[in-house]
């Protein structure tokens, strides 16, 4: 729940209102019409003028109606408090009149909107406009005195103590000038005005101070005079609602003195008439000004008043004296314990809360199945068992007397394989072999191991007898034939493989340049020597090479050229052509209009380069990021994936 | 103590050799070297590889399905030890051991049965398909004939020296060779120049 109201936005004054509104219209939207504008165009630009204002008006009226709290929904204290300052009635009007206005607004606008619909001219629709605004204007105008007193309720709110009506709370009430603003200058840092006269205090004062780590509120009262209530001012009421509203300790000062101009009586008198609001809550009388004067000194009659005081039960009586702080403190503390026990007490009171508690504890008692008696199983060994007496000659043989008879502890070590069971004792001792030929032992031990072994031995013996391990024999005696076939494959795969392998060393290009092909000279010779070691007769050969030396065959385009008489030096000489044409001169036919061509282009170059615009020579990129030039992963190493 | 499976390649695992991983599911790993433990580190598929016993037994490699196979077996009940019963085992693991190789080698033969006259066949072929390169090699044959004949020449004529006739015929074909010495010899030069 909202405890302070210090963000209330401003609430202009009505004509402060209008100004606004009616600026910031003129500011947003179109102001001016031309000679030629339609009529439909001329219809939207005032509707858009009346709408808006009524727009601009619409939201301020909100903003002050949501800025204002609901007396209705604020705490009772704060209620009453807001009633007892600002009245109510008056409240609720001023807010409700600022609705109807918003209402109202509204409504204007959607009727002038509406006629304004079927405007037929510029000036028809500009008297609608301006009849709509005068409207606005006037319900507005009318506001004059909500507005002015909402604004003022702003500043008072603003400024009001932030009374939380739920924490600790200390309630200093009393006649005026019996000390009890002094008080909360004693026990808060709150600097409130002390002065020796009645009604210093016209409002609630709050201070806060800290016991037992708690944040606590001490909060000063305005005085009270013993009247009825009806009779009350606005400045006693505050302190009347205080009293009445907040979980506190209520303080109740009185001044035995008389140096406030209220006698005892008249002080006892008061604790009397306001004490139905002490209902359910911890009082304490405290005597103030003991420095002047104390109980003791009193005269009977008084005396006897004071006693009246603590009747109503749970009342105590303290003494004090802000003007020598005084047992100032005990008293602050005292109060603050007794707050806090009546707290917890209240806490503990609420039944919801305890039932919440007892919702989730829940004990479980299972039931009995049936009657059968199921208890514990004791073996009979142990039943029988004689009770260990260590003096007992007789008595049970225990470890540790095993243990001292071999030489105590350190020296003697437990024979763990005593405790095996076996079926023969002798076998305790053995030690078992746990690995044979790379298996293991115990995978094989089995009870019925011999029977299996002779099973097995069975099968053994009827599959030699089946002649399932008579071999094949591969001596076949490979004939002389098969011998053959085998050296020849295997000569034919090595001499394969020698020829892959030097052709891949001859092809591979270990930094070595390469002779063209038709480069390369070889002789006769190697020739022979090649074709002799495939297998071919080289005696017909040897024949033949003298008499090709002197013929040449030509072929081809040669044959050609040698009819036309070009030289033979020159057909050999001929390289391979460039296969490229000459893109300077293509499709100029001679020098001139190539010069023409090129003035031509300059030309239209000239105006161009003039603007330093771009030209078709410019570096250019189609797109700011072409996806193929710049996609792609950079992987370690290379950051060029092309 | 007890010899382990490698987990990866089915090979023995002998105490205080190999490497153990425990899941965390509390189910061990074991293997015998640090390439099986690699290997099961890369999540490779043993039945994939080729040199692991799961790969040999899928293949139909290996045998697989034996009475001897079915002795070693790890037990749920535990037994007691006996010591007859022990030796026995002990006697028993020597002989099924002994049976299983010989099964394995009959297994071995029969599953190489037959490969003999693919082979053949092959060779037939290759021979058939090759002439060209069986002239080759008759050339080659032929040298390397001659080539010993020489040598066993100059051996007689350094015993021999008498024998005139002979020599005659020898110094023909030693002529013979020393021209084609020559003619290599010649060859090497050009091929030199050629690549300088």
């Amino acid at each position: 729940m909202q405890l302070s109201w210090k963000d209330i936005p401003t609430v202009p004054t009505s004509n402060d209102m209008l100004d606004i509104v009616l600026n910031r219209t003129q500011r947003k939207t179109p102001t001016v019409i031309r000679p030629g504008f339609k009529i439909s165009r001329i219809r939207a630009f005032y509707m858009r003028k009346v709408k808006f204002t009524a727009e601009g008006f619409g939201e301020k009226f909100t903003d002050i109606i949501g800025g204002f709290p609901n007396i209705n929904d604020v705490h009772p204290f704060h209620r009453d408090l807001m009633d007892t300052l600002y009245e109510k009635n008056h409240y609720k009007v001023s807010l409700a009149a600022v609705s109807k206005a918003k209402t109202l607004i509204e409504q204007v606008s959607r009727d002038y909107n509406r006629l304004l619909k079927f405007g037929q001219s510029l000036y028809q629709c500009k008297q609608l406009k301006r009849a709509a605004l005068g409207r606005m204007a006037t319900i507005t105008k009318k506001l004059k005195d909500p507005l002015v007193y909402l604004e003022q309720v702003r500043q008072h709110l603003g400024r009001l103590p932030s009374i939380d009506p739920n924490t600790r709370t200390l309630v200093i009430c009393g006649y005026p000038n019996v000390g009890k603003s002094s008080f909360l200058r004693c026990i808060t840092k709150a600097d409130v005005e002390v002065q020796p006269y009645a009604f210093t205090t016209k409002s609630l004062y709050v201070g806060h101070f800290d016991y037992k780590y708690l944040r606590f509120q001490a909060i000063d009262t305005p005085g009270i005079l013993d009247r009825p209530t009806e009779e009350m001012n606005n400045i006693e009421m505050q302190s009347i609602y205080a009293i009445a509203h907040l979980r506190s300790c209520v303080l109740y000062f009185m001044d035995l003195s008389e140096q406030c101009g209220f006698s005892i009586e008249a002080q006892v008198k008061l604790f009397h008439s306001i004490k139905p609001l002490f209902a359910n809550k911890s009082v304490m009388v405290i005597m103030n000004k003991s420095d002047i004067i104390k109980v003791e000194d009193l005269d009977t009659n008084s005396q006897e008043l004071l006693k009246s005081l603590t009747t109503l039960p749970g009342v105590e009586v303290m003494h004090t004296s802000c003007h020598e702080e005084d047992n100032v403190m005990q008293v602050r503390n005292h109060a603050c314990e007794k707050l806090l026990t009546a707290r917890i007490e209240q806490k503990l009171k609420g039944t919801a809360r305890v039932n919440n508690v007892l919702n989730k504890i829940h004990v479980a008692r299972p039931q009995a199945r049936d009657d059968v008696d199921r208890s514990a199983f004791i073996p009979d060994a142990v039943k029988d068992l004689e009770k260990f007496d260590i003096n007992d000659p007789n008595r049970r043989k225990l470890a540790r007397d095993i243990e001292s008879e071999n030489g105590g502890a350190g020296v003697f070590n437990i024979n763990l394989k005593d405790k095996y069971l076996l079926e023969d004792d002798d076998w305790k001792n053995d030690i078992m072999p746990e690995i044979l030929d790379g298996k293991n032992v115990y995978d094989f031990l089995d009870p019925d191991i011999a029977a299996k072994l002779q099973a097995l031995e069975d099968e053994e013996e009827r599959l030699d007898a089946e002649g399932f391990y008579d071999s094949d024999s591969d001596l076949e005696g490979d004939d002389e034939e098969i011998q053959d076939i085998k050296e020849k494959a295997k000569w034919i795969r090595d001499k394969q493989k020698t020829m892959i392998l030097e052709g891949r060393n001859r092809k591979s290009l270990k930094n070595k340049s390469i002779m063209p092909r038709d480069k390369i000279k070889k002789s006769f010779n190697q020739m022979e020597e090649h074709m002799y070691n495939i297998g071919h007769e080289t005696e017909t050969l040897r024949e033949k090479s003298g008499q090709a030396k002197f013929k040449k065959e030509l072929s081809g385009v040669d044959i050609l050229k040698k009819n036309q008489g070009i030289q033979s030096s020159k057909i050999a000489k001929r390289t391979a052509q460039a296969n490229q044409t000459d893109r300077l001169n293509d499709g100029v036919s001679d020098g001139a209009m190539r010069s023409q061509a090129e003035r031509l282009a300059k030309i239209q170059r000239r105006e161009r380069n003039r603007q330093a615009r771009q030209g078709e020579g410019d570096r250019h990129s189609t797109a700011m990021l072409p996806k193929h030039l710049f996609s792609g992963k950079r992987g370690i190493g290379s950051t060029d994936r092309r | 103590m007890r010899v382990y499976q490698c987990h990866f390649c089915s090979a023995p695992v002998y105490p205080l050799h190999g490497i153990m991983f425990v899941r965390n599911d509390a189910k061990e790993f074991r293997f015998c070297r640090s390439k099986c433990h690699k290997s099961f580190k890369q999540r490779r598929n043993p039945r994939k590889l080729r040199w692991t016993k799961a790969f040999r037994k899928a293949a139909g490699k290996e045998l697989v399905v034996d009475s001897t196979l079915t002795f070693a077996a790890r037990r749920n009940v535990p037994v007691r030890y006996n010591r007859d019963l022990v030796a026995t085992t002990l006697k028993a693991m020597s002989r099924i051991e002994e049976i299983r190789q010989k099964r394995e080698r009959a297994f071995y033969k029969n599953r190489m049965r037959g490969n003999k006259d693919k082979d053949l066949a092959y060779d037939r072929k290759l021979i058939e398909q090759h002439p060209e390169l069986l002239r080759m090699r008759e050339v080659e044959l032929r040298r390397k004939a001659e080539r010993l004949a020489a040598k066993e020449n100059a051996m007689e004529e350094e015993e021999e020296i008498t024998s005139d006739d002979m020599m005659s015929e020898d110094e023909d074909m030693e002529s013979e060779s020393e021209a084609e010495q020559v003619k290599q010899k010649v060859l090497l030069k050009n091929k030199r120049k050629t690549r300088a």
